[in-house]
Protein backbone atom coordinates (compact mmCIF):
# COMPACT_ATOMS: atom_id res chain seq x y z
CA UNK A 1 0.00 0.00 0.00
CA UNK A 2 1.31 3.33 -1.25
CA UNK A 3 1.34 6.34 1.79
CA UNK A 4 -0.30 8.86 0.99
CA UNK A 5 1.48 12.09 -0.86
CA UNK A 6 0.17 14.58 1.27
CA UNK A 7 3.21 17.03 -0.50
CA UNK A 8 1.65 16.42 -3.20
CA UNK A 9 -2.26 16.93 -2.53
CA UNK A 10 -0.81 20.45 -0.82
CA UNK A 11 0.72 21.43 -3.81
CA UNK A 12 -2.16 20.71 -6.20
CA UNK A 13 -5.08 22.98 -4.27
CA UNK A 14 -4.17 26.30 -5.53
CA UNK A 15 -3.18 24.55 -9.12
CA UNK A 16 -6.96 22.97 -8.92
CA UNK A 17 -8.56 26.09 -7.15
CA UNK A 18 -7.20 28.04 -10.46
CA UNK A 19 -9.86 26.27 -12.30
CA UNK A 20 -12.76 26.82 -9.94
CA UNK A 21 -14.11 30.10 -11.45
CA UNK A 22 -14.45 28.40 -15.10
CA UNK A 23 -16.56 25.84 -13.39
CA UNK A 24 -18.48 28.07 -11.48
CA UNK A 25 -19.11 30.66 -14.72
CA UNK A 26 -20.31 27.23 -16.71
CA UNK A 27 -22.74 26.60 -13.80
CA UNK A 28 -24.02 30.00 -12.79
CA UNK A 29 -24.61 31.40 -16.49
CA UNK A 30 -26.27 28.08 -16.91
CA UNK A 31 -28.50 28.37 -13.66
CA UNK A 32 -29.46 31.84 -14.76
CA UNK A 33 -30.34 31.01 -18.71
CA UNK A 34 -32.02 27.63 -17.29
CA UNK A 35 -34.06 29.85 -14.42
CA UNK A 36 -35.14 31.86 -17.26
CA UNK A 37 -36.37 29.04 -19.81
CA UNK A 38 -37.94 27.23 -17.09
CA UNK A 39 -39.92 30.28 -15.94
CA UNK A 40 -40.90 30.55 -19.56
CA UNK A 41 -41.85 27.15 -19.85
CA UNK A 42 -43.69 26.59 -16.68
CA UNK A 43 -45.82 29.76 -17.10
CA UNK A 44 -46.90 28.42 -21.15
CA UNK A 45 -48.04 25.38 -19.46
CA UNK A 46 -49.63 26.82 -16.42
CA UNK A 47 -52.05 28.76 -18.85
CA UNK A 48 -51.88 26.04 -21.71
CA UNK A 49 -51.11 28.14 -24.42
CA UNK A 50 -51.92 26.27 -27.49
CA UNK A 51 -49.10 25.11 -29.48
CA UNK A 52 -46.41 26.32 -27.24
CA UNK A 53 -47.80 24.54 -24.34
CA UNK A 54 -47.57 21.32 -26.84
CA UNK A 55 -43.65 21.89 -27.91
CA UNK A 56 -42.85 22.95 -24.49
CA UNK A 57 -44.14 19.31 -23.49
CA UNK A 58 -41.96 17.57 -26.04
CA UNK A 59 -38.81 20.03 -25.06
CA UNK A 60 -39.64 19.09 -21.70
CA UNK A 61 -39.50 14.83 -22.66
CA UNK A 62 -36.81 15.06 -24.82
CA UNK A 63 -34.01 16.78 -22.43
CA UNK A 64 -35.14 15.38 -19.01
CA UNK A 65 -35.82 11.76 -21.05
CA UNK A 66 -31.73 11.36 -22.24
CA UNK A 67 -28.75 11.92 -20.30
CA UNK A 68 -26.79 15.33 -20.17
CA UNK A 69 -24.16 13.26 -21.24
CA UNK A 70 -25.87 12.49 -24.70
CA UNK A 71 -26.98 15.81 -25.24
CA UNK A 72 -23.50 17.31 -24.62
CA UNK A 73 -21.91 15.17 -27.22
CA UNK A 74 -25.14 16.05 -29.58
CA UNK A 75 -24.40 19.64 -29.44
CA UNK A 76 -20.74 19.50 -29.71
CA UNK A 77 -19.72 16.80 -31.74
CA UNK A 78 -23.09 15.93 -33.34
CA UNK A 79 -24.74 19.21 -34.94
CA UNK A 80 -21.44 20.48 -36.59
CA UNK A 81 -21.80 17.40 -38.90
CA UNK A 82 -25.10 18.23 -40.09
CA UNK A 83 -24.08 21.92 -40.71
CA UNK A 84 -20.38 22.30 -40.70
CA UNK A 85 -21.12 26.04 -39.54
CA UNK A 86 -21.85 25.10 -36.09
CA UNK A 87 -18.17 24.18 -35.48
CA UNK A 88 -18.68 28.22 -33.57
CA UNK A 89 -19.76 26.29 -30.75
CA UNK A 90 -16.91 25.72 -28.83
CA UNK A 91 -16.97 23.21 -25.69
CA UNK A 92 -17.87 25.86 -23.17
CA UNK A 93 -20.56 26.88 -25.24
CA UNK A 94 -21.67 23.41 -26.08
CA UNK A 95 -21.59 22.69 -22.25
CA UNK A 96 -23.63 26.02 -21.55
CA UNK A 97 -26.30 25.39 -23.77
CA UNK A 98 -26.40 21.58 -22.75
CA UNK A 99 -26.55 22.38 -18.76
CA UNK A 100 -29.35 25.12 -19.51
CA UNK A 101 -31.63 22.71 -21.53
CA UNK A 102 -30.65 20.10 -19.24
CA UNK A 103 -31.91 21.60 -16.71
CA UNK A 104 -34.35 24.22 -17.77
CA UNK A 105 -36.68 21.11 -18.43
CA UNK A 106 -36.13 19.87 -14.81
CA UNK A 107 -36.49 23.29 -13.05
CA UNK A 108 -39.72 23.94 -15.58
CA UNK A 109 -41.75 21.33 -14.08
CA UNK A 110 -40.79 22.12 -10.18
CA UNK A 111 -42.03 25.95 -11.16
CA UNK A 112 -45.30 25.03 -12.41
CA UNK A 113 -45.58 22.69 -9.64
CA UNK A 114 -45.20 25.64 -6.93
CA UNK A 115 -47.31 27.93 -9.10
CA UNK A 116 -49.78 25.43 -9.25
CA UNK A 117 -49.46 24.69 -5.90
CA UNK A 118 -50.61 28.62 -4.87
CA UNK A 119 -53.85 28.48 -2.66
CA UNK A 120 -56.72 29.26 -5.16
CA UNK A 121 -58.24 31.46 -2.34
CA UNK A 122 -55.19 34.00 -2.91
CA UNK A 123 -55.57 34.69 -6.79
CA UNK A 124 -59.24 34.76 -6.17
CA UNK A 125 -58.89 37.65 -3.66
CA UNK A 126 -56.65 39.81 -6.13
CA UNK A 127 -59.38 39.53 -8.83
CA UNK A 128 -61.66 40.35 -6.52
CA UNK A 129 -60.04 43.41 -5.85
CA UNK A 130 -59.42 44.39 -9.16
CA UNK A 131 -55.81 43.09 -9.76
CA UNK A 132 -55.05 42.28 -13.71
CA UNK A 133 -54.22 38.79 -14.23
CA UNK A 134 -50.54 40.13 -14.69
CA UNK A 135 -50.41 41.98 -11.21
CA UNK A 136 -51.65 38.92 -9.80
CA UNK A 137 -48.88 36.52 -10.87
CA UNK A 138 -46.09 39.40 -10.10
CA UNK A 139 -47.86 40.40 -6.43
CA UNK A 140 -49.52 37.22 -5.13
CA UNK A 141 -48.58 34.25 -6.94
CA UNK A 142 -44.92 34.31 -8.09
CA UNK A 143 -43.60 35.72 -4.63
CA UNK A 144 -45.14 32.49 -2.23
CA UNK A 145 -44.12 30.24 -5.46
CA UNK A 146 -40.54 31.71 -5.47
CA UNK A 147 -40.64 30.62 -1.48
CA UNK A 148 -41.77 26.86 -2.14
CA UNK A 149 -39.39 26.10 -5.34
CA UNK A 150 -36.27 27.79 -3.75
CA UNK A 151 -35.26 24.37 -2.16
CA UNK A 152 -35.50 22.20 -5.07
CA UNK A 153 -34.06 24.80 -8.00
CA UNK A 154 -31.11 25.33 -5.15
CA UNK A 155 -31.00 21.37 -5.40
CA UNK A 156 -30.66 21.87 -8.95
CA UNK A 157 -27.76 24.31 -8.76
CA UNK A 158 -25.98 22.04 -6.92
CA UNK A 159 -26.65 19.30 -9.28
CA UNK A 160 -25.02 21.80 -12.39
CA UNK A 161 -21.98 22.93 -10.55
CA UNK A 162 -21.03 19.14 -10.19
CA UNK A 163 -22.38 18.62 -13.86
CA UNK A 164 -20.04 20.61 -15.14
CA UNK A 165 -17.94 17.76 -14.56
CA UNK A 166 -18.45 16.67 -17.76
CA UNK A 167 -17.17 19.51 -19.58
CA UNK A 168 -13.88 17.87 -19.89
CA UNK A 169 -15.60 15.58 -22.76
CA UNK A 170 -15.45 18.21 -25.12
CA UNK A 171 -12.41 19.42 -24.58
CA UNK A 172 -12.84 22.48 -21.83
CA UNK A 173 -10.35 21.94 -18.68
CA UNK A 174 -12.23 22.86 -15.59
CA UNK A 175 -11.86 21.60 -12.18
CA UNK A 176 -12.63 17.74 -13.15
CA UNK A 177 -10.55 17.91 -16.55
CA UNK A 178 -7.37 19.62 -15.04
CA UNK A 179 -7.85 16.86 -11.71
CA UNK A 180 -7.45 14.11 -14.70
CA UNK A 181 -5.11 15.45 -16.45
CA UNK A 182 -2.95 16.17 -13.17
CA UNK A 183 -3.92 12.28 -12.37
CA UNK A 184 -2.52 10.96 -15.48
CA UNK A 185 1.07 12.79 -15.22
CA UNK A 186 1.56 11.99 -11.33
CA UNK A 187 -0.40 8.43 -11.23
CA UNK A 188 -1.60 9.79 -8.01
CA UNK A 189 -5.25 8.83 -8.71
CA UNK A 190 -6.32 8.96 -4.74
CA UNK A 191 -4.63 12.29 -3.69
CA UNK A 192 -5.76 14.26 -6.94
CA UNK A 193 -9.33 13.32 -7.07
CA UNK A 194 -9.66 13.55 -3.25
CA UNK A 195 -8.30 17.10 -3.49
CA UNK A 196 -11.07 17.85 -6.22
CA UNK A 197 -13.76 15.91 -4.40
CA UNK A 198 -13.15 18.39 -1.29
CA UNK A 199 -13.35 21.58 -3.36
CA UNK A 200 -16.83 20.35 -5.07
CA UNK A 201 -17.87 19.45 -1.39
CA UNK A 202 -16.92 23.06 0.44
CA UNK A 203 -18.64 25.23 -2.82
CA UNK A 204 -21.62 22.86 -2.41
CA UNK A 205 -21.62 23.69 1.55
CA UNK A 206 -21.09 27.08 1.03
CA UNK A 207 -24.33 27.01 -1.09
CA UNK A 208 -26.13 25.09 1.26
CA UNK A 209 -25.29 28.13 4.05
CA UNK A 210 -27.09 30.35 1.06
CA UNK A 211 -29.81 28.43 0.95
CA UNK A 212 -30.72 28.59 4.56
CA UNK A 213 -30.39 32.04 4.35
CA UNK A 214 -32.16 32.83 1.93
CA UNK A 215 -35.10 30.10 3.13
CA UNK A 216 -34.80 32.24 6.75
CA UNK A 217 -35.90 35.47 5.24
CA UNK A 218 -38.34 34.25 2.77
CA UNK A 219 -39.91 32.83 5.73
CA UNK A 220 -39.96 35.91 7.75
CA UNK A 221 -43.89 36.75 6.60
CA UNK A 222 -44.99 32.99 7.74
CA UNK A 223 -43.12 33.40 11.08
CA UNK A 224 -44.76 34.64 14.16
CA UNK B 1 -28.60 40.92 -8.85
CA UNK B 2 -28.40 43.59 -12.21
CA UNK B 3 -24.81 43.61 -12.23
CA UNK B 4 -24.50 39.81 -11.64
CA UNK B 5 -26.52 39.28 -14.36
CA UNK B 6 -25.52 42.12 -17.27
CA UNK B 7 -22.10 39.72 -15.63
CA UNK B 8 -22.98 36.65 -17.17
CA UNK B 9 -24.83 38.17 -20.13
CA UNK B 10 -21.04 40.09 -21.12
CA UNK B 11 -19.45 36.78 -20.24
CA UNK B 12 -21.90 35.20 -22.87
CA UNK B 13 -21.11 37.25 -25.69
CA UNK B 14 -17.73 37.52 -25.02
CA UNK B 15 -17.54 33.61 -24.97
CA UNK B 16 -19.64 33.30 -28.23
CA UNK B 17 -17.82 35.97 -29.86
CA UNK B 18 -14.01 34.89 -29.11
CA UNK B 19 -13.73 32.20 -32.75
CA UNK B 20 -14.61 35.65 -34.66
CA UNK B 21 -12.03 37.80 -32.90
CA UNK B 22 -9.41 35.56 -33.90
CA UNK B 23 -6.58 36.51 -35.82
CA UNK B 24 -3.63 35.06 -37.63
CA UNK B 25 -4.92 31.90 -36.35
CA UNK B 26 -2.64 29.43 -34.44
CA UNK B 27 -2.20 26.21 -35.61
CA UNK B 28 -4.91 24.32 -33.25
CA UNK B 29 -3.44 20.58 -31.99
CA UNK B 30 -5.46 18.39 -29.58
CA UNK B 31 -3.52 16.08 -27.55
CA UNK B 32 -5.23 13.83 -24.68
CA UNK B 33 -2.78 15.81 -21.68
CA UNK B 34 -2.99 11.93 -19.96
CA UNK B 35 -0.45 10.00 -22.28
CA UNK B 36 2.93 10.26 -20.02
CA UNK B 37 5.59 10.77 -21.04
CA UNK B 38 4.35 11.87 -24.80
CA UNK B 39 1.74 14.61 -22.97
CA UNK B 40 1.16 14.82 -19.44
CA UNK B 41 0.62 18.07 -16.83
CA UNK B 42 2.11 18.39 -14.04
CA UNK B 43 1.42 21.63 -11.98
CA UNK B 44 -0.76 22.94 -14.55
CA UNK B 45 2.61 22.69 -17.02
CA UNK B 46 1.36 20.79 -20.23
CA UNK B 47 4.67 18.77 -20.78
CA UNK B 48 5.86 15.85 -22.93
CA UNK B 49 7.20 14.68 -25.68
CA UNK B 50 4.86 15.43 -28.63
CA UNK B 51 4.45 19.06 -26.71
CA UNK B 52 8.08 19.74 -27.29
CA UNK B 53 7.99 18.28 -30.87
CA UNK B 54 5.15 20.10 -32.16
CA UNK B 55 6.43 23.49 -29.98
CA UNK B 56 9.67 22.47 -32.26
CA UNK B 57 7.93 22.54 -35.28
CA UNK B 58 5.76 25.58 -34.26
CA UNK B 59 8.56 27.67 -34.22
CA UNK B 60 10.25 25.88 -37.83
CA UNK B 61 7.03 27.13 -39.53
CA UNK B 62 6.85 30.61 -37.75
CA UNK B 63 3.36 29.67 -36.49
CA UNK B 64 1.89 29.75 -32.65
CA UNK B 65 0.58 26.40 -31.48
CA UNK B 66 -2.36 26.37 -29.61
CA UNK B 67 -2.84 22.73 -27.75
CA UNK B 68 -5.83 21.66 -26.75
CA UNK B 69 -7.13 19.04 -24.67
CA UNK B 70 -9.47 16.80 -24.41
CA UNK B 71 -10.25 13.02 -23.26
CA UNK B 72 -8.18 10.80 -25.86
CA UNK B 73 -11.54 9.73 -27.55
CA UNK B 74 -12.92 12.64 -28.55
CA UNK B 75 -9.86 14.02 -30.41
CA UNK B 76 -10.78 12.71 -33.68
CA UNK B 77 -14.41 14.03 -33.15
CA UNK B 78 -12.34 17.53 -32.58
CA UNK B 79 -10.42 17.25 -35.80
CA UNK B 80 -13.06 15.67 -37.69
CA UNK B 81 -15.83 18.75 -36.70
CA UNK B 82 -13.17 21.60 -37.43
CA UNK B 83 -12.44 22.44 -34.23
CA UNK B 84 -8.46 21.07 -34.05
CA UNK B 85 -5.92 20.88 -36.89
CA UNK B 86 -4.23 18.04 -36.28
CA UNK B 87 -3.91 15.73 -33.11
CA UNK B 88 -0.01 15.28 -31.59
CA UNK B 89 -1.07 12.31 -29.12
CA UNK B 90 0.97 9.41 -31.13
CA UNK B 91 -1.22 8.29 -33.56
CA UNK B 92 -0.62 5.26 -34.93
CA UNK B 93 -1.21 4.78 -39.21
CA UNK B 94 -3.02 2.29 -39.89
CA UNK B 95 -5.24 1.52 -42.91
CA UNK B 96 -8.47 2.21 -41.37
CA UNK B 97 -7.71 5.65 -40.15
CA UNK B 98 -5.79 6.76 -43.72
CA UNK B 99 -9.50 6.46 -45.46
CA UNK B 100 -10.82 9.18 -43.16
CA UNK B 101 -7.62 11.48 -42.89
CA UNK B 102 -4.46 12.20 -44.27
CA UNK B 103 -0.84 11.52 -42.39
CA UNK B 104 2.33 13.67 -41.81
CA UNK B 105 5.37 11.69 -42.28
CA UNK B 106 5.79 9.35 -39.59
CA UNK B 107 7.98 10.90 -36.46
CA UNK B 108 7.86 7.91 -34.08
CA UNK B 109 8.48 4.44 -34.61
CA UNK B 110 7.43 1.88 -31.94
CA UNK B 111 6.24 -1.54 -30.85
CA UNK B 112 3.00 -2.94 -29.37
CA UNK B 113 4.04 -3.84 -25.79
CA UNK B 114 2.21 -6.38 -23.49
CA UNK B 115 2.78 -5.02 -19.65
CA UNK B 116 1.65 -7.03 -16.92
CA UNK B 117 1.13 -6.69 -12.98
CA UNK B 118 4.99 -7.06 -11.57
CA UNK B 119 5.63 -10.87 -10.48
CA UNK B 120 3.13 -12.51 -12.93
CA UNK B 121 4.68 -15.39 -14.64
CA UNK B 122 1.78 -16.73 -16.37
CA UNK B 123 2.13 -14.24 -19.00
CA UNK B 124 5.32 -13.99 -20.78
CA UNK B 125 4.57 -12.52 -24.38
CA UNK B 126 1.55 -11.56 -26.18
CA UNK B 127 0.93 -15.93 -26.96
CA UNK B 128 -0.03 -16.13 -23.33
CA UNK B 129 -3.13 -13.68 -23.60
CA UNK B 130 -5.05 -16.20 -24.55
CA UNK B 131 -8.07 -16.16 -22.28
CA UNK B 132 -7.12 -13.09 -20.14
CA UNK B 133 -8.71 -9.86 -19.85
CA UNK B 134 -6.52 -7.63 -21.55
CA UNK B 135 -7.03 -3.26 -21.12
CA UNK B 136 -6.47 -0.89 -24.01
CA UNK B 137 -6.82 3.03 -24.43
CA UNK B 138 -10.96 3.46 -26.04
CA UNK B 139 -9.71 4.94 -29.59
CA UNK B 140 -6.43 3.61 -29.45
CA UNK B 141 -4.94 1.54 -32.19
CA UNK B 142 -4.04 -1.44 -29.89
CA UNK B 143 -7.77 -3.42 -29.89
CA UNK B 144 -7.16 -3.55 -33.75
CA UNK B 145 -3.92 -5.14 -33.07
CA UNK B 146 -4.98 -7.45 -30.56
CA UNK B 147 -8.13 -8.47 -32.73
CA UNK B 148 -5.76 -9.01 -35.10
CA UNK B 149 -4.31 -12.21 -33.15
CA UNK B 150 -5.31 -15.81 -34.47
CA UNK B 151 -6.64 -16.61 -31.04
CA UNK B 152 -8.47 -12.98 -30.50
CA UNK B 153 -11.86 -14.59 -29.90
CA UNK B 154 -10.27 -15.95 -26.83
CA UNK B 155 -9.18 -12.68 -25.43
CA UNK B 156 -11.42 -10.57 -23.23
CA UNK B 157 -10.68 -6.75 -24.69
CA UNK B 158 -11.29 -3.98 -22.37
CA UNK B 159 -11.65 -0.16 -23.50
CA UNK B 160 -10.71 2.35 -20.87
CA UNK B 161 -10.61 6.31 -21.06
CA UNK B 162 -7.47 6.64 -18.67
CA UNK B 163 -6.01 4.82 -16.11
CA UNK B 164 -5.83 1.41 -17.32
CA UNK B 165 -2.10 1.36 -16.17
CA UNK B 166 -3.76 1.79 -12.16
CA UNK B 167 -5.86 -1.23 -13.35
CA UNK B 168 -3.64 -3.33 -14.17
CA UNK B 169 -1.50 -2.75 -10.96
CA UNK B 170 -4.65 -3.42 -9.17
CA UNK B 171 -5.02 -6.49 -10.71
CA UNK B 172 -8.61 -5.90 -12.11
CA UNK B 173 -7.47 -6.55 -15.57
CA UNK B 174 -4.60 -9.70 -16.57
CA UNK B 175 -2.33 -6.66 -18.47
CA UNK B 176 -2.80 -4.16 -20.91
CA UNK B 177 -0.59 -3.19 -24.11
CA UNK B 178 0.53 0.27 -24.85
CA UNK B 179 3.18 1.21 -26.80
CA UNK B 180 6.92 -0.26 -25.64
CA UNK B 181 8.30 3.36 -24.80
CA UNK B 182 6.13 4.79 -23.06
CA UNK B 183 5.16 1.56 -20.89
CA UNK B 184 8.93 1.43 -20.28
CA UNK B 185 8.86 5.19 -18.87
CA UNK B 186 6.10 4.33 -17.01
CA UNK B 187 7.39 1.66 -14.91
CA UNK B 188 10.96 3.36 -14.75
CA UNK B 189 9.54 6.63 -13.53
CA UNK B 190 6.08 5.86 -11.48
CA UNK B 191 5.00 4.16 -8.30
CA UNK B 192 3.37 1.09 -9.63
CA UNK B 193 3.94 -2.71 -9.35
CA UNK B 194 4.21 -3.11 -13.15
CA UNK B 195 6.46 -5.02 -15.71
CA UNK B 196 7.19 -5.77 -19.42
CA UNK B 197 5.77 -9.44 -20.41
CA UNK B 198 8.28 -9.95 -23.71
CA UNK B 199 9.21 -8.44 -26.85
CA UNK B 200 7.17 -6.06 -28.66
CA UNK B 201 4.66 -7.77 -31.11
CA UNK B 202 3.42 -5.51 -33.80
CA UNK B 203 5.91 -2.50 -35.37
CA UNK B 204 3.99 0.87 -35.03
CA UNK B 205 4.82 4.10 -36.68
CA UNK B 206 3.19 7.47 -35.53
CA UNK B 207 2.25 10.73 -37.30
CA UNK B 208 -0.06 13.54 -37.70
CA UNK B 209 -3.64 13.19 -39.15
CA UNK B 210 -5.02 15.60 -41.03
CA UNK B 211 -8.38 16.87 -42.43
CA UNK B 212 -8.32 15.36 -46.19
CA UNK B 213 -9.43 18.86 -47.44
CA UNK B 214 -7.27 20.99 -49.51
CA UNK B 215 -6.30 23.12 -46.14
CA UNK B 216 -5.21 19.71 -44.83
CA UNK B 217 -3.10 18.70 -47.94
CA UNK B 218 -0.94 22.25 -47.54
CA UNK B 219 -0.87 22.06 -43.95
CA UNK B 220 0.41 18.38 -44.40
CA UNK B 221 3.00 19.71 -46.64
CA UNK B 222 4.14 22.30 -44.11
CA UNK B 223 4.78 20.49 -41.49
CA UNK B 224 6.30 17.72 -43.55
CA UNK B 225 8.89 20.33 -44.40
CA UNK B 226 9.42 21.58 -40.66
CA UNK B 227 9.97 17.66 -39.64
CA UNK B 228 12.32 16.85 -42.50
CA UNK B 229 14.27 20.16 -41.07
CA UNK B 230 14.27 19.42 -37.58
CA UNK B 231 15.63 15.48 -38.34
CA UNK B 232 18.24 17.26 -40.47
CA UNK B 233 19.36 19.80 -37.51
CA UNK B 234 19.28 16.67 -35.19
CA UNK B 235 16.42 18.49 -32.88
CA UNK B 236 14.08 15.38 -33.37
CA UNK B 237 16.36 13.49 -32.13
CA UNK B 238 17.52 15.72 -29.46
CA UNK B 239 13.96 15.79 -27.77
CA UNK B 240 13.53 12.24 -28.08
CA UNK B 241 17.16 11.61 -25.85
CA UNK B 242 15.46 14.31 -23.14
CA UNK B 243 12.14 12.10 -22.85
CA UNK B 244 13.77 8.86 -23.60
CA UNK B 245 17.31 8.25 -23.61
CA UNK B 246 17.09 6.89 -26.70
CA UNK B 247 16.20 8.33 -30.43
CA UNK B 248 12.74 6.88 -30.94
CA UNK B 249 12.32 9.12 -34.01
CA UNK B 250 14.14 6.52 -36.46
CA UNK B 251 12.58 3.08 -37.72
Amino acid sequence: MDVLNVEYMVGLIPVLLGYLPLTLQLAGTGMVLALILACLFAVVRVLRIPVLNQLTIVFISFFRGTPLLVQLFLFYYGLPQLVSALTVIDGITATIMGLTMHFSAYMAESIRAAIVGVDRSQTEAALSIGMTNGQMMRRIVLPQATRVALPTLMNYFIDMIKATSLAFTLGVTELMGATQKEAAGSFLYFEAFIVAAVIYWIVVEMLSKLQHYLETRLNKAYSR
Amino acid sequence: MRTLLTNMLLTISLVASAPLLAQEDPLKVGMSGQYFPFTFVEQDQLKGFDVDVMKAIGEEMGRDIQFETANFSGLMGMLESGRIDTVANQITITEERKKAYIFSDPYVYDGAQVVTKEGNTEIQGVEDLKGKTVAVNLGSNFAELLRELPYSDQIDIKTYESNLERDTALGRVDAFVMDRVSASQIIKEKPLPLELAGPTFSQITNAYPFRDTEAGRELRDQVNKALSALRDKGELQTISEKWFGTDITLP
